[in-house]
């Protein structure tokens, strides 16, 4: 049930988010360390019905577009792979049947707030997980890297939700 | 045959997903042995041209502060000319070419994205090979110190930044001279910790730590910084301490690269040394 509508949005989305992420928000620092990665909000929002492999795909080239700018090939890939690959099973999981999904792709108007917070949380935990220990790749700094995944995932989940209010309003 | 093929078909999904994530696995740990020029080649082009477009934008948000750093550095380097002295004697200040040998040589580049917030930073500037930079030149700001060169593509070069977890610049202290090991633990960027100091160096809050000229990436002297906090571990052989560094790695502008004249020669010479 792919339209073009929907193929528009995403590949617009796949553009603008990697830009404002290796052009803006890459150059934010709060209280010195803490960055937002909001880029992965395009494989937050692909269609409930894409294909496995397509998913897989996709994520694997966003994460390569923000890898490029950053010079460090490999780690924004693993970190969104892994998320890709979680997303059916957590969708799934916090679904009550393939009925209960509404609309194309998943979003607060259509899924309410709770359903889209366990959604979001989850995989913004396993995405800032991947990517911050294998950035640091000691375990000696566990705690340290840690606290910085927490906040930076935090800071992450807040422009996630601000944007959903923002784009995808409630109807009155 | 028929077997393995529906065995893909239904295991599709993890097979793919294995597949890349071992392929992103390769990248991130054999690229990313930060001297492979060809990655920078390939992307410094592009990304390269990217962000330059952006910098030049953005710069002028940091105009006042860089303004601010070149007129300190243009009023130091005019307290150096001649004229600034006062000439008492005629012949006191005659240069003699045989004493005053030309070692080190700056070429100033600016900065065309810099991070603070990882755990491993780089800077990427505008000059490149072209411009005579070469790999594991020392990188300065003034008389602070920035990182080394780990890659150079012809207009571009990528920079390990101070605030890297590779990076281990050999210090000493300025007042005894004893050598320490300057590293970065990552988290805040202003702060850094100084390792192996010696149990008899009395260390105060406020003392200065300069490269010690034992590598050689940096001339001797480049200020690293000042000691912001101490403390004596009784159980082991060195101290530790935290420095807070004196380069402010959130806001550089423009920066110097350090060619140093003579690094040929004391190649050579650690060479036929070995030879030996």
């Amino acid at each position: 049930m792919t339209t073009p509508k929907v193929v528009f949005y995403n590949v617009l989305r796949f553009f603008l988010l990697i830009l404002l992420q290796v052009l803006v928000l890459n150059n934010i620092y709060l209280g010195g360390f803490i960055n937002p990665y909001f880029y992965i909000y395009f494989i937050l929002l692909l269609p409930f019905e894409i294909p496995g492999g397509l998913l897989l795909l996709f994520s694997f080239l966003v994460g390569a577009g923000v890898d490029f700018f950053s010079n460090t090939l490999g780690l924004n890939i693993s970190a969104c792979l892994a998320m890709a690959y979680a997303r059916p099973y957590v969708i799934s999981w916090i679904s009550s049947g393939p009925d209960s999904l509404n609309g194309d792709s998943p979003s607060l108007k259509n899924q309410g707030l709770k359903w889209f917070l366990y959604y979001s949380i989850s995989l913004i935990l396993i995405h800032h997980f991947v990517l911050f220990y294998l950035e640091a790749f000691r375990f000696a700094e566990f705690f340290k890297t840690f606290f910085r995944m927490i906040l930076s995932g935090t800071f992450t989940l807040l422009l996630v939700m601000i944007s959903e209010y923002l784009f995808y309003p409630k109807e009155k | 045959m028929r077997n393995l093929y529906v065995f893909l078909r239904k295991h599709y999904f993890i097979l793919l997903f294995l597949l890349l994530e071992t392929v992103s696995l390769l990248l991130l740990f054999n690229f990313n042995e930060f001297q492979n020029t060809a990655l920078v080649d390939l992307s410094g082009n592009f990304t390269g041209s990217i962000n330059t477009a952006f910098r030049n934008i953005s710069e002028y948000f940091s105009l006042r502060q860089t303004n601010k750093t070149l007129v300190e550095e243009m009023a130091k380097l005019h307290s150096r000319l001649p004229d600034a002295y006062y000439k008492s004697d005629a012949y006191s200040f005659y240069r003699n070419d045989t004493v005053f040998k030309l070692q080190y040589r700056y070429i100033s580049a600016k900065v065309i994205s810099n991070t603070t917030n990882k755990r491993n930073n780089f800077l990427m500037i505008s000059k490149g090979s072209v411009q005579g930079v070469r790999n594991h030149m020392g990188v300065v700001i003034g008389n602070r110190i920035v990182g080394q060169v780990v890659s150079v593509s012809p207009h571009f070069s990528w920079i390990m930044s101070m605030l890297n977890k590779d990076s281990r610049i050999s210090g000493k202290f300025k007042k005894n001279n004893q050598l320490v090991n300057v590293e970065w633990p990552g988290g805040n960027y202003r702060y850094g910790s100084v390792k192996e100091v010696p149990k008899h160096v009395d260390i105060i809050p406020g003392d200065t730590i300069v490269t010690s000229g034992n590598s050689d990436i940096f001339p001797e002297g480049i200020m690293i910084g000042t000691i912001s906090d101490f403390t004596a571990a009784p159980d082991e052989n060195f101290n530790s301490g935290t420095i807070l560094f004196s380069t402010d790695f959130n806001s550089l502008g423009y920066v110097e690269i350090v060619v140093d004249l003579m690094r040929k020669e004391k190649e050579d010479l650690k060479a036929t040394f070995k030879g030996e």
